[in-house]
């Protein structure tokens, strides 16, 4: 299946970048856990499925996987509805499915299966220019994933589903005025969304966020704390594991949300501008991967993925640095959490796929 | 075509990507920049707020010794329970729980917290001072088991005085500074303990210690995790006084006797060394028991201490100015001697009375005492003898030589607040009334009626000039002084003025004061054995006999105050004192404790077995009020006179 000539085509500079990213991101678990716990190897697990789960995704060609999207994407619907009815609750929402020794989170799989059946939709269009009808076709596929997600109740996860759309919906060649329009209506839909859509809770959060000082003991806690515990890392950090405000738990869940927090405390800026480099890197040598990408279908499979990967990380850091209102986005490849790293690992196995197949038919 | 333009859209598209990628997350290097790089300093301190306590440690104030080494006043383990609001989530659950757990009353407790609201958050607010162990025991568990994590217990020094109230008003007591002392010295921060009367207040540089801190790092349920630093807090300089624990018990056990006897519980008295003004005793009754002051004094205590009608907080020793009596005369009769007016072989004829200025002034005993010289007017206290000499003399050069003698002036001890007393002049009549001084009004100046005031403090000043032939010490209460390396001792202050005496002159005086203790005087019940007791009684009254029989019904205390000044031995004096009943009906009494004290002195001294205390039954129960009445012009004649020389 993976022929050897294949091989010398991986990008290993990239994959290089990614398990630095990782490494970085298990030393900060293994510091603000307090050691070698069981969160530390679980996340060690979760690495080690990870590159199996890349493995795979490497191995199969994009273009076999691209033309059985859709069962995937059903697949993941399924899974989304059956957790829905049957998922482990925690922490007041259901995210995951108990499958005895670990617990699997589909809607981190759902990112990958969305890019997979978006960039097939938009890469078999042989229309030059995407239509409005493409665009709403394309918007009612993400939104089914989507609102099951924001159901769970998960808005942060769900929310990054949307960045798939309009990655593949703009290299596709969404026109410039829709591109306008779009970005008005989203600016007219947000107070109305904010009347109606948002809970309580979330309200609080970004009202929160606007002014942290009017509630610092509650929502606001976490914000000031969190540009306490950046602010405190000045040019070289207080040192690994010496960090006080992720050691003392003044930070809460510093090993998941705020990890990138943590790092910033004990490695300071200098940390700071390696870590954030390294993200660019793997960014920029993926979107390198897109524009080298054989067909349409590759390019736009690769901005799908990378959409909701980027965007992810920088919610996560404007939100480390107390900078944008807290929300549980996890770091992908750094803060803990088995599912999301698999899937991370998963989906960039799909650009590796792109990047590696682009000489072959 | 349509492919080609296609890619170059996408390439076009992916360009715009990647600059955009570029762009933010230069946005976000700049962002980390300014928060870690521009603002770290401030970052920094907030994060150092969040992490670390400066818990103060108190430190212990400097132990008193008495002159002989033994400890007088010590320092105690005692625990506080306090809140500490930053991290508490629910202040009223808190302190809800609190109070139930600790046994408190929730306003009461809800009203301390509300006091230091202003204070910063981290700065423990102290709930309960000196609290019991069941109380620490049940927070202790709480917090163990998170329940009130954001109450402390801690341990603090505290202030143990004798029991009993032994020299309270000597000692003094302790209390938190308040915010205008804080404002005026540096050394002194909110919170502290300071002395507020007292030993504890005059030498509070002295015996205040240097708090020490310690830093610990808390986590963000407020435990502690470690400690970053300890500056151990430094005790108080330790201070050795001039008192003698024997001597004061002595006093205090003739007071318990007098109160016993339901004679007076109210009254002074000072024991000096004639020679160098070390105060061997010092007493101020009632007292108050210091103890309470010491771990913060509550409410309901305060406030019937404040408002006891006996006035317990007052330091009567040196606060108190009353009528001297009789013992006044021995300051007329050193300045008609020393004046060159009489000489100790003047004789008056007393036969009851004397007119002066066209009215009559009575002896107190009727029918007079005859002829008599100074030695025996001392002696038998005659009125008429000294109403003569007065006379005689003019109020200016009595004014002059009480003063000398260390009366109607402060006596210098090291005791905050002194008041002082009065000895009328002409200069002070004219200044204060406006008035002419009326060569009349002397007359009753000569036997210690009259303006003529004193403090108990400046009569035994006066004993002990009396002693030392005419050195006005000042009376001291530090001997030394030990600041970590060593007792330093401390030189004794200067004496407040002096005067020599001629020897034969007071000679006659110490032989009248003898014989009032060891001839037929009013004294004897001060003798002591072989120590040639010397000592003046006086009493005065406390209102005049025409206001004593409106007044009878108001249900005042109206009975005589009681004076008895002394020194032992006559010739070469090693005590000097005063004792001062209040009410205590007359002198003798006095006297009966001033023996006590001196026979403890001299027992002490020597090494013999302390004598035991008097009894209630030693101190005489007469209301007949012998050597009060007649002195004022225009007083009915007593109804009988007791002689208690017999």
């Amino acid at each position: 299946m993976l022929e050897r000539r294949l091989y010398y085509h991986v990008d290993w500079a990239m994959l290089a970048g990614i398990f630095a990213l990782c490494a970085i991101g298990l030393a900060q678990i293994y510091s603000a856990t307090g050691g070698f716990t069981r969160i530390y190897y679980t996340q060690i697990y979760g690495i080690l499925f990870g590159v199996f789960a890349m493995a795979i995704c490497l191995s199969v060609d994009y273009r076999s996987l691209a033309d059985k999207s859709h069962w995937i994407y059903l697949g993941i619907l399924l899974l989304l509805m059956y957790v829905l009815f049957f998922g482990v609750v925690r922490g007041g929402s259901r995210r995951w499915i108990d499958l005895g020794v670990v617990n699997l989170q589909p809607s981190e799989f759902a990112k990958a299966a969305l890019a997979l059946v978006l960039a097939k939709f938009f890469g078999e269009s042989r229309r030059g220019a995407i239509t409005r009808e493409d665009l709403a076709i394309a918007a009612a596929i993400a939104a089914v994933p989507l609102i099951l997600i924001a159901r769970q109740p998960d808005l942060g996860t769900a929310v990054t589903l949307i960045p798939v759309v309009f990655a593949i919906a703009y290299v596709a060649g969404m026109s410039m005025r829709i591109v306008g329009i779009l970005a008005l209506v989203g600016v007219l839909v947000a107070p109305v969304a904010w009347k109606f859509a948002l809970k309580d809770y979330q309200r609080e959060r970004i009202s929160t966020f606007l002014d942290p000082a009017q509630d610092a003991k509650g929502a606001g806690y976490q914000q000031i704390q969190a540009r306490i515990t950046v602010g405190s890392g000045g040019l070289w950090g207080k040192g690994f594991t010496k960090g006080t405000q992720g050691q003392l738990r003044f930070l809460p869940v510093a090993h998941n949300d705020f990890i990138f927090s943590v790092l910033a405390e004990e490695q300071g800026f200098a940390g700071v501008l390696v870590t954030l480099g390294l993200y660019l890197f793997v960014i920029l040598r993926a979107l390198e991967a897109a524009r080298l990408a054989k067909d349409r279908l590759g390019a736009y499979l690769v901005l799908g993925v990378l959409a909701s990967f980027t965007f992810q990380v920088i919610y996560n850091v404007t939100m480390s640095a107390g900078l944008a209102p807290v929300k549980g986005l996890t770091l992908p490849l750094m803060s803990y959490g088995g599912s999301s790293m698999i899937a991370t690992l998963a989906a960039f196995g799909l650009i590796l796929n792109v990047r590696m197949r682009r000489f072959t038919n | 075509m349509a492919i080609q333009e296609d890619r170059r859209r996408i390439t076009v598209r992916l360009t715009v990507l990647q600059v955009a990628c570029v762009v933010v997350f230069a946005a976000l290097g700049i962002s980390f920049w300014l928060l870690q790089i521009v603002e770290h300093a401030k970052y920094e301190e907030m994060a150092a707020n969040n992490h670390q306590r400066t818990l103060a440690l108190r430190a212990p104030r400097g132990v008193l010794y008495d002159r002989n080494g033994q400890v007088l006043v010590d320092n105690r383990h005692s625990f506080t329970i306090s809140i500490v609001r930053e991290h508490t989530k629910d202040l009223d659950r808190t302190i809800r729980m609190l109070s139930e757990v600790a046994g408190l009353d929730v306003n009461d407790v809800h009203a301390i917290v509300a006091k230091h609201k202003s204070e910063p958050s981290y700065r423990p607010i102290v709930v309960v001072e000196d609290a019991s162990l069941a109380q620490v025991a049940a927070i202790t568990a709480r917090r163990l088991d998170f329940e009130l994590p954001d109450v402390v217990v801690e341990e603090v020094p505290t202030r143990q005085y004798p029991a009993e109230g032994i020299a309270a008003h000597l000692f003094g007591y302790v209390g938190e500074v308040n915010d205008a002392m804080v404002a005026t010295d540096d050394s002194l921060k909110s919170g502290d303990l300071v002395g507020q009367a007292g030993i504890e207040k005059t030498y509070n540089p002295l015996l205040m210690g240097q708090d020490g801190a310690r830093v610990v790092v808390v986590n963000s349920l407020g435990r502690e995790i470690s400690t970053l630093e300890e500056v151990p807090p430094t005790e108080g300089k330790r201070l050795q006084l001039t008192l003698d624990y024997d001597v004061q018990k002595a006093v205090d056990d003739g007071f318990k006797a007098a109160h016993t006897a339901r004679l007076t519980n109210a009254g002074a008295a000072i024991v000096l060394d004639p020679n160098t003004g070390e105060v061997l005793a010092y007493a101020s009754e009632p007292a108050f028991d210091p103890n309470t002051f010491a771990a913060g004094i509550d409410r309901a205590t305060w406030v019937s201490l404040t408002t006891d009608d006996q006035h317990p907080l007052n330091d009567r020793a040196i606060q108190g100015r009353y009528s001297p009596g009789s013992t006044f005369k021995m300051a007329v009769a050193m300045a008609a001697l020393e004046e060159g007016i009489i000489t100790p072989d003047f004789q008056v004829h007393c036969g009851g009375s004397a007119n002066f200025y066209g009215r009559s002034f009575r002896c107190w005993k009727p029918g007079g005492h005859g002829t008599i010289s100074l030695r025996r007017a001392i002696e038998q206290s005659c009125d008429v003898y000294f109403y003569t000499i007065g006379n005689m003399l003019g109020v200016d050069k009595i004014h002059k030589w009480a003063t000398l003698l260390g009366l109607g002036v402060k006596s210098g001890i090291d005791m905050p607040n002194e008041a002082v007393g009065l000895v009328p002049s002409t200069e002070w009549k004219l200044e204060k009334m406006h008035e002419k001084w009326y060569a009349g009004e002397t007359i009753s100046v000569a036997i210690g009626q009259g303006q003529v005031s004193v403090t108990p403090v400046s009569m035994a000043v006066y004993a002990a000039t009396l002693a030392n032939g005419g050195t006005r010490v000042t009376p001291h209460l530090l001997k030394a002084v030990d600041d970590g390396h060593g007792w330093k001792p401390v030189a004794a202050p200067a004496p407040q003025s002096k005067v020599e005496l001629h020897p034969e002159k007071l000679q006659a005086i110490r032989d009248g004061l003898w014989g009032v203790v060891n001839g037929g005087g009013t004294g004897n019940r001060a003798r002591v054995q072989g120590y040639d007791v010397s000592g003046k009684t006086g009493t005065a009254q406390v209102i005049s006999n025409a206001g004593r029989v409106a007044a009878a019904r108001s249900g005042k205390d109206l009975r005589d105050n009681g004076w008895f000044v002394f020194f032992a031995p006559r010739d070469k004096p090693e005590v000097a004192g005063v004792v001062f009943l209040e009410h205590g009906v007359h002198g003798p009494n006095a006297a009966r404790v001033a023996r006590h004290i001196v026979a403890t002195f001299f027992a002490k001294k020597e090494g013999r077995p302390l004598p035991p205390p008097p009894t209630p039954a030693d101190m005489q129960f007469d209301f007949s009020d012998p050597y009060g009445l007649g002195h004022m012009p225009g007083a009915p004649p007593p109804e009988e006179a007791v002689n208690d020389t017999h």
